[in-house]
Order: C-alpha cells, then sequence, then structure tokens
C-alpha cells in the first residue's frame, strides 16, 4: 500500500502535537522511571560488559532459559514422551490394534492380582496393550495440537498484523471476516466440516486451526495499532524501508514472541479439542487409536478398569506440564533480559 | 513570620533487591506563606521525588531513610494515612502530565468537584460547583460554565494544565507543590500560567514550591531558588542573586550553559563554505506546500471538516545551512515534518529536493532521496524499538540500502557509532537504562549510518535537559563541520535556535509568519507573534520585547475554521482595520528576511495588488 494512503489516517490522530509531549511526559510519573532518571546513566559499559555481553540476545535468551530448573525438567519430560511416542511402538513390535482374548482388563502393574510385565499400563475391554495404545494416541494429539496451533497461528497473526497496520478499509475487512468466524461455534463447525466427510489427519487440523484464529487476530490487531505509530516506525520509514520490511523485521519480532508463549497453552487446548471430537467420533478414525477414542471406549468400563479412561489423561497431563514448564522459563528468560538483568 | 513547610535533613533511598541508591541526601529548607520557591535541577538530580516527599508520597521502591518535612509544624512522614487525607486541603500537587491527571471519561468539572468534597466533605455539591467555575473563570478559561461540563479530550493541553491547578487551588491550600508545570507547554502558555501562578499567591495566599528542570522558567516564577545536584542541595539564594553571582561549581556552570540569546553573538554554527560568498543553490525548497486532512466533524455521523495543517508555505534551505522551523503547539510544524521527509505528499505544491519533486519519486529513486535525507526523531524512550538490540538497530538502514557483507555493516556502524560518542561495547546491549542522552545520540547514529547530506531534526533536544542539550549541540557542531551537513530543526525552543541555527522560519497555524536570518529575527523581528515567543522566552538576561507589551492572551483558533483576514489577528495586540478582511503576506524586509504582517512597511502595497 502506498504512503499517502495510510498516513493521513493515522496523522488524524496525531496533528495535535500536545499528544506527543504527554508521552514523554508520562515517563517521570511512574515510580520506577524516578529510579531510572534518578540516576544520569545508569546501567552504561561498566556492570555488564562480561563474557555475555559479546552474545546475540535471542541466544542470552536460550541461554539463561536453559539454565532454570523448569525448563530442565519439562525438555527432560518431553524429549522421553516424543521418543517414547516416536520409537516405543515399532521397537516393541506390539500392534496397537492386536486383541488378546485372554489378556484382557489386566491393571497396570503392581496393581490388582493379575498384572503382566508384558502389559506396563495393563490392556482394554478387548485385550489391547494401552501403553502402545496411548503412545500411538500421544503421536496423532501432539502432531494435531501443535499444527493446529501453528495455523491458527500463522492465520491470525498474519491478517491481525495486516488489518492492524494498514487500517481503513483492509482493516474494516478483515475484522468482519474476523466476526463471522468468531460467530460459528467450533464444534458445530468441525461438526458440518468432519461429518460431511471422512475426516482426515490434515481436515482435523485445518478445522481446529480455522476456527481458533479469530482471537489471535485480535490482539495482534490491537498490539500492531499501539505500535505502528511509535517513533521508531517512522524513523524505519525515513530510512526507507518498505511496509513488508517494517512488519516483517521490525513488528513481528517484537510482537509475535509474547503471542507464541501464550499459544503454547492454546496446543494443551488443541489436544483436549482432538480428544473431544474422538470422543464424538469425529475425530481419527478407529483402529488408530487416540486419546479420545481411547477414554470413549473405556468409559463404559469405568467402574471396573479404571485406567482405561484414566491413562490418555496421565499422558496428556505429562506432556502438557513439560510443554507449559519449557514456554514459562522461556517467558521469564525473555522478560529478565528485555527488563535489564 | 513562620514557615508553612520546613524541610529538615530529608534523605531518600532507592530500595532494589540486593542494592540501595541515595537519591536525595539530607535535604533542608523552607518556605514561608506566599513565598515561590523554586527547585532547579538536572533530570535525574531528584527534584520529582524531592516534591513528592513534600507532599508524603513515597511509595516503595523508594523510601524515607531520614529527616522532617514539617507544615505547620506537623511532621507529614509519620502521620497515619487519615490525618495525612484531612491535611491533603491544605497541601496539593500539581504534576507535569495534565493528561495522565484527569480521568478521560468524567467531565473536568465533576473531577475537580469530586477532589474538593474528598477533602472537604462539608461543602455541598451545589456550592463546590460554583466554587469550581468561579475558579476555572480565575484562570481565564473561557466561559467556564459552559467548559465546567466539558470532557478532558476537548480542553488544549494548556486548558487542561489551568484546569488541574484548579484542581489544586480548590481547597484553599496553603502549599502548592508544581512539579514542572510548565514543561509540556508552549512558551507562550507557560507563561501565561507562571503569571497566573503568581497572582494566585497574591490572591489566596498560598505559597508555592516550584519544580523545574529549566532554570530560566524558575527564574520567571521563583523569588528564591534551591539548586539541587545529584539528591543534593547545592546552592540556595534569591534568585537574581542565584543568577548574578552563583556560588557552588555546579550552578556556575549551569548559568554559564544557558544560551545567550541577546548579548554578544553566540559563535555561529561553523558552516563550511567559501568566506562572504554564499552559495544560492537551494537542496531543498518549498513551493507553495499545503497540507489539508479531512477529519470528521465533531458531533456528526459521516460530515468531515478541513483542516489546514500547513498552508502556501514557500521557502528554500541552502546547503550548509542550519535552518529552524519554530512555532508552538498545532502550527503545523509536525506536518510540515512529515512532508519534508516524504513521510506525507502534500495535498497543493511541491518539495523539491535539488529541483526534483520528491513527491513523484519512487523504487530507486525515493531510496536515494532517503539516503540524502534522514530523520532524527523526538522521543528518546519511543523511537528506539524496545528489544532490537543497538547494533542490529544501526545495521537495518544499511539492510534497507542493500549493504550485504555483515563485515562491512559492522565496520560501518561501528565507525558510526565512535563518530556519535556511543561506545563500540554497547553493540549487542538493549537501549535498556540508557539515559535519554545515550539514547539520542543512537537516534542521530541511525541517522548518521546512511551519511545523509540533510538532517532533519524532529525535537531532538527538547527532552534532554540542559547539559545533554550542550552536549549534543557541541555534537551536531562537529558532524556539520565533518560531514558538510545541512540541518532543518524543527523545534518550539527559540533559545536551542539561537545558538544552533542561521536561518529560521517562524510558523503559526500552518503558515510562515517570519522568515528571517538568526540576527535579524532576535534583534529586530518584523511580525508581532515572534515578538510574542521571544517576550515569552524563558530567558536569564533583561529581554528586549516586554511581556506586557507583546503577550497575548487565549490560544491559537482552531485550523478547522480559520478567521477571515490574519490568523493571528484575534490574539494581535496590534491588529487594526485591514487585519479583519485581508490575509497579509509574505513581504521583503531588507535584503533577504520575509514577514508577513500589515504593518511590515511595504505591505501595503502588496495588499494593494492583493486586492487589485
Amino acid at each position: 500500500m502506498d504512503a499517502v494512503e495510510t498516513f493521513p489516517k493515522r496523522s488524524q490522530s496525531k496533528w495535535m502535537p500536545v499528544r506527543r509531549k504527554r508521552a514523554r511526559q508520562s515517563k517521570n510519573l511512574e515510580p520506577c522511571s524516578i529510579a531510572e532518571r534518578a540516576d544520569p546513566a545508569p546501567a552504561l559499559a561498566p556492570p555488564r560488559v562480561d563474557v555475555t555481553a559479546s552474545r546475540s540476545i535471542g541466544r542470552r535468551i536460550l541461554d539463561r532459559a536453559a539454565r532454570s530448573g523448569g525448563f530442565r525438567i519439562g525438555a527432560l519430560l518431553l524429549a522421553g514422551l516424543v521418543l517414547a511416542a516416536a520409537l516405543y511402538p515399532e521397537l516393541s513390535g506390539i500392534d496397537p490394534a492386536m486383541r488378546d482374548i485372554r489378556a484382557r482388563l489386566l491393571p497396570p502393574l503392581f496393581l490388582g492380582d493379575k498384572w503382566s510385565w508384558a502389559h506396563p499400563l495393563g490392556t482394554d475391554q478387548i485385550g489391547r496393550d494401552m501403553l502402545v495404545r496411548c503412545l500411538v494416541g500421544l503421536r496423532y494429539s501432539l502432531l494435531i495440537g501443535v499444527a493446529s496451533v501453528a495455523v491458527t497461528v500463522v492465520i491470525g497473526c498474519a491478517l491481525g498484523t495486516v488489518a492492524g497496520y494498514f487500517g481503513g478499509r483492509t482493516d474494516t475487512v478483515i475484522m468482519r471476516i474476523t466476526d463471522a468466524q468468531l460467530s460459528i461455534p467450533m464444534i458445530i463447525l468441525a461438526i458440518a466440516v468432519l461429518g460431511a466427510d471422512r475426516p482426515t489427519i490434515p481436515a482435523i487440523i485445518l478445522v481446529l486451526g480455522l476456527s481458533n484464529w479469530p482471537v489471535y487476530a485480535r490482539v495482534m490487531r490491537s498490539v500492531v495499532m499501539a505500535e505502528r505509530g511509535r517513533e521508531y516506525v517512522r524513523a524505519a520509514q525515513v530510512s526507507g524501508a518498505t511496509h513488508p520490511r517494517i512488519l516483517l523485521t521490525l513488528l513481528v519480532p517484537l510482537l509475535v514472541p509474547p503471542l507464541l508463549f501464550t499459544s503454547v497453552l492454546d496446543v494443551a487446548r488443541m489436544m483436549i479439542f482432538e480428544s473431544t471430537l474422538g470422543f464424538l467420533g469425529l475425530g481419527v478414525q478407529p483402529p488408530t487409536p487416540t486419546f479420545g477414542s481411547i477414554i470413549a471406549d473405556g468409559r463404559k468400563y469405568l467402574l471396573n478398569a479404571w485406567w482405561i479412561a484414566t491413562m490418555p489423561g496421565v499422558f496428556l497431563c505429562l506432556t502438557l506440564t513439560s510443554i507449559n514448564l519449557i514456554g514459562a522459563a522461556f517467558e521469564r528468560a525473555r522478560n529478565s533480559i528485555h527488563g535489564g538483568a | 513570620m513562620d514557615p508553612v513547610l520546613s524541610v529538615r535533613d530529608l534523605s531518600v533511598a532507592l530500595t532494589l533487591p540486593g542494592r540501595e541508591r541515595t537519591i536525595l541526601d539530607a535535604i533542608g529548607f523552607d518556605v514561608a506563606p506566599r513565598e515561590i520557591v523554586g527547585v532547579v535541577g538536572a533530570s535525574g538530580a531528584g527534584k520529582t521525588v524531592l516534591s513528592r516527599a513534600v507532599v508524603n508520597w513515597i511509595a516503595a521502591p523508594l523510601a524515607i531513610r531520614s529527616g522532617h518535612v514539617s507544615f505547620r509544624g506537623t511532621d507529614l512522614l509519620g502521620l497515619p494515612p487519615r490525618a495525612m487525607r484531612r491535611l491533603r486541603r491544605d497541601i496539593a500537587y500539581v504534576g507535569a502530565d495534565p493528561m495522565g491527571a484527569l480521568d478521560p471519561t468524567l467531565p473536568v468539572g465533576r473531577q475537580i468537584v469530586e477532589k474538593l468534597r474528598a477533602v472537604m466533605p462539608d461543602v455541598s455539591r451545589r456550592e463546590a460547583q460554583a466554587r469550581v467555575i468561579a475558579l476555572l473563570d480565575a484562570v481565564r478559561i473561557p466561559s467556564a460554565t459552559a467548559r465546567f461540563h466539558d470532557y478532558p479530550s476537548q480542553f488544549s493541553g494548556g486548558m487542561m494544565q489551568r484546569a488541574l491547578i484548579v484542581d489544586a487551588m480548590v481547597s484553599n491550600p496553603a502549599l502548592l507543590v508544581a512539579d514542572n508545570v510548565t514543561q509540556p507547554l508552549d512558551v507562550t502558555v507557560a507563561a501565561q500560567v507562571i503569571r497566573l501562578m503568581r497572582e494566585l499567591t497574591e490572591r489566596f495566599e498560598t505559597a508555592i514550591l516550584f519544580v523545574s528542570s529549566s532554570l530560566p522558567v524558575a527564574r520567571e516564577a521563583a523569588s528564591r531558588t534551591l539548586v539541587i545536584d545529584q539528591g543534593r542541595l547545592v546552592e540556595e539564594q534569591p534568585t537574581e542573586a542565584l543568577i548574578a553571582a552563583p556560588r557552588h561549581a555546579y550552578t556556575r556552570e549551569l548559568v554559564a550553559q544557558i544560551p545567550v540569546i541577546w548579548g554578544e553573538r553566540p559563535s555561529l554554527p561553523a558552516v563550511p563554505r567559501a568566506a562572504g560568498a554564499r552559495p544560492t543553490d537551494a537542496i531543498i525548497s518549498l513551493r507553495d506546500v499545503s497540507q489539508t486532512y479531512r477529519v470528521k466533524r465533531r458531533g456528526s455521523f459521516a460530515a468531515t471538516s478541513d483542516l489546514r495543517a500547513v498552508r502556501n508555505v514557500t521557502f528554500d534551505i541552502v546547503k550548509g545551512d542550519s535552518f529552524a522551523v519554530v512555532g508552538e503547539s498545532g502550527c503545523g510544524k509536525s506536518t510540515l515534518m512529515r512532508l519534508l521527509s516524504r513521510l506525507e505528499r502534500p495535498s497543493a505544491g511541491q518539495v523539491l529536493c535539488e529541483g526534483r519533486d520528491i513527491a513523484r519519486l519512487s523504487g530507486a529513486e525515493l531510496l536515494g532521496f532517503r539516503r540524502k535525507l534522514q530523520l532524527v526523531l523526538q522521543d528518546p524512550f519511543n523511537s528506539l524499538p524496545p528489544r532490537t538490540g543497538i547494533g542490529a538497530m544501526l545495521e537495518a538502514p544499511l539492510r534497507i540500502h542493500g549493504w550485504r557483507d555483515p563485515r562491512k555493516i559492522r565496520e560501518r556502524v561501528r565507525a558510526v557509532m565512535d563518530d556519535v560518542g556511543l561506545p563500540v561495547a554497547l553493540y549487542d546491549e538493549l537501549p535498556l537504562g540508557l539515559s535519554a542522552g545515550q539514547r539520542q545520540r543512537i537516534n542521530v547514529a541511525r541517522a548518521m549510518v546512511l551519511e545523509p547530506e540533510i538532517l532533519l531534526m524532529d525535537e531532538t533536544l527538547s527532552a534532554l535537559d540542559q547539559t545533554e542539550q550542550f552536549k549534543l549541540l557541541a555534537l551536531f557542531e562537529k558532524l556539520q563541520r565533518a560531514h558538510g551537513l545541512t540541518y532543518i530543526y524543527i523545534s518550539h525552543d527559540l533559545a536551542m535556535v539561537r545558538k544552533a541555527c542561521n536561518r529560521i522560519a517562524v510558523m503559526y497555524l500552518g503558515e510562515v509568519v517570519e522568515l528571517a536570518d538568526n540576527e535579524r529575527l532576535f534583534f529586530d523581528p518584523g511580525h508581532p507573534y515572534t515578538r510574542a515567543l521571544l517576550s515569552a522566552m524563558p530567558a536569564l538576561e533583561a529581554r528586549r520585547f516586554r511581556p506586557e507589551d507583546c503577550l497575548m492572551e487565549g490560544e491559537p483558533p482552531s485550523p478547522i475554521d480559520l478567521p477571515q483576514g490574519c490568523a493571528f489577528r484575534s490574539r494581535c495586540p496590534q491588529a487594526f482595520e485591514a487585519c479583519l478582511h485581508h490575509p497579509p503576506f509574505l513581504t521583503v524586509r531588507g535584503a533577504r528576511d520575509l514577514a508577513a504582517c500589515h504593518r511590515v512597511p511595504g505591505a501595503g502595497a502588496a495588499l494593494l495588488a492583493g486586492a487589485a
């Protein structure tokens, strides 16, 4: 878009120079900036010039995150789960769909009196091994959760950024589409799309991804609108940067990371949604096991074989905890580096 | 007479986990009733903390370490909150941020009534309203009864500051703490506010602690001045004596740094050009440039009005000039800056750079123009992307302009950082915790990295205190000499302009009303508005223009419905018949200076020619 079309829009609100002065003024009203101002050049060269000073900021954040205990626990847990999900079903040679009527409803290790080493997490009502079924289910859950959040974030952030940055008609059109999308309940959309055709994994990812992006679009739009009027954006324009460059090199790197940290929580939500779809029979179809279908099947045996319905939940819980631990460690590291520690 | 406020041995420290820093160190002074005491110091000296300590408004992470603040004999610092609340009617505080201090969702009058009833519950609502309206009238808010019901967004910055003074004065306080109240205001409005404060001390017997970062401003207001340097009270004298004979080294330095306006010629910026000969090749020319915005009309659904932000501006900027555009808020100088830097294209007229219309440039040609003209922005906190390393910030313009070799880029950036006096160790650091002056150096470096020929300074120095300004001006001079730069300063600070620029355009309501060389403008201004600006300018020396003769009341009319005839006539002390009907044109005075006023000799001829 052209400079002329975009700028008078902004200048309507900007032409009163008093506002800019206020921005400068507000600095000395917050207690923390009194501290900052109290020392003419607080953290200049001396305190921080050590080895870390020569490393890039991204690297420093990574290092700081990696030093925290939460990150290590989360990373170990996640790595273990991912490795197990990737390797164990093949290595063990157990077919998750193989029935064994003689070994049906075996409890997990050391529980009850019939447990066996062959089935560490027990078996279900037709003798299928729970560990393998859960790990295969985890594969799909993780795949669908991460991929659908990626779809959500990409679509939402792209549309929100464009709407917020350019404003005007672009903004109106994009935000009305967002409103339209928001008005369709996710589960109805899922039933409509997945019920019309055989639910495949890409279709599930798309449905989950498409149902959730408006939230991201709105958040992104509002932060971009706040940032685009800032002076450093103007400085970039004057140095000749094109709009895509400003968006991609200046605004997106600044604004997307905080959003990514919250989107980690959405991975959890999506995995739960996937289970919901599986429970409704609209998820990945049997015989492929998923968390949702395992729970749906195990529900009838809840009283005498609680482990069937519980095990997927345990795996879900472990995975989500590990992801959240990692996300939180990153968030803290980023905040402390950018907060001047 | 007993002092109304007496501060003894006051120390305040900033406590952060693991460390503690002293902000105020054993401060002691008295304020007598009806006295205005100025407090002056650089930013970061602890002035704001002091003014808050005086009103017992110190919160974590700040902590009082020792001392007393006694108000009429009561020690405020030990007072329980309840008793303190009762005392708030006698101690008032006005801050520097009028926009932030008023609730945008409530009418201004109602907020003040609420405050009054909070400190004096026995006043009835009706009574309170009458009192607020009377005071709004006293601070010269036009049609106070109607304005009482207006929202803060309908007030201008100056009016809001005056409303806040009403807010502070409404309970007839015995002590008013004014923390940098004039800083966000234009000079003419600031002069009005200071005059208002002096009147108030006489009418309401209020003592005022007038905190300011500028010594000339404090001189306008205060009869006695305290100088604070790094938390220590270094000097206390009657203001005139302080300026005439500063005792402490820091005060001497402070006084020496205030630019001299009308005294001996301050050294003109060294413009590298052949002695005597003045080149006439304009590097930037504006030809009849106008910019009109459409704004939504208030109270209507889709109707728009034309806001004429810049009207028919014509001037040339010669290579090597230090050109200044001065004027107050809303005069169109920011719009002019956007036009000059081609962030916007004018709705009429042309901006020529070396003879080419910059509105028509695109692609590689536009990039070439960008390389030639760079912008240094105003706000040191807003103008740097908060989460980008300083090196990366400075590399970005180079990458935009097609530099690819990372080693060369790094070399260039290091060279520029060295040039503007930034330690190269900051290369991989974030701009966190840097002082405003250091941040402004990054801003300059970002502009300089492309080796431009023209630097456009958009209020670059206005956020800095005197000492920082002084250093940066020296840097600008050095850079100009080394690289043959042309500067365009957009500013409201006449003292800085006097020191740094050789040619000056004065803008009022979107028009250039006077265009003159530095010397002529300050000694023999041709337009009454310029005279008003000069008379309102805070300075340490005797003024050539007395505010009583030149200073105007009120505020500029709205650029949406411009008055007929001369735009300045509503505030002009010398307006006469012709001003009512005919807009004045820029008229030549002397060799190369111009002013747009009917009072300029020869303007009549132009008027006749215009009428014919």
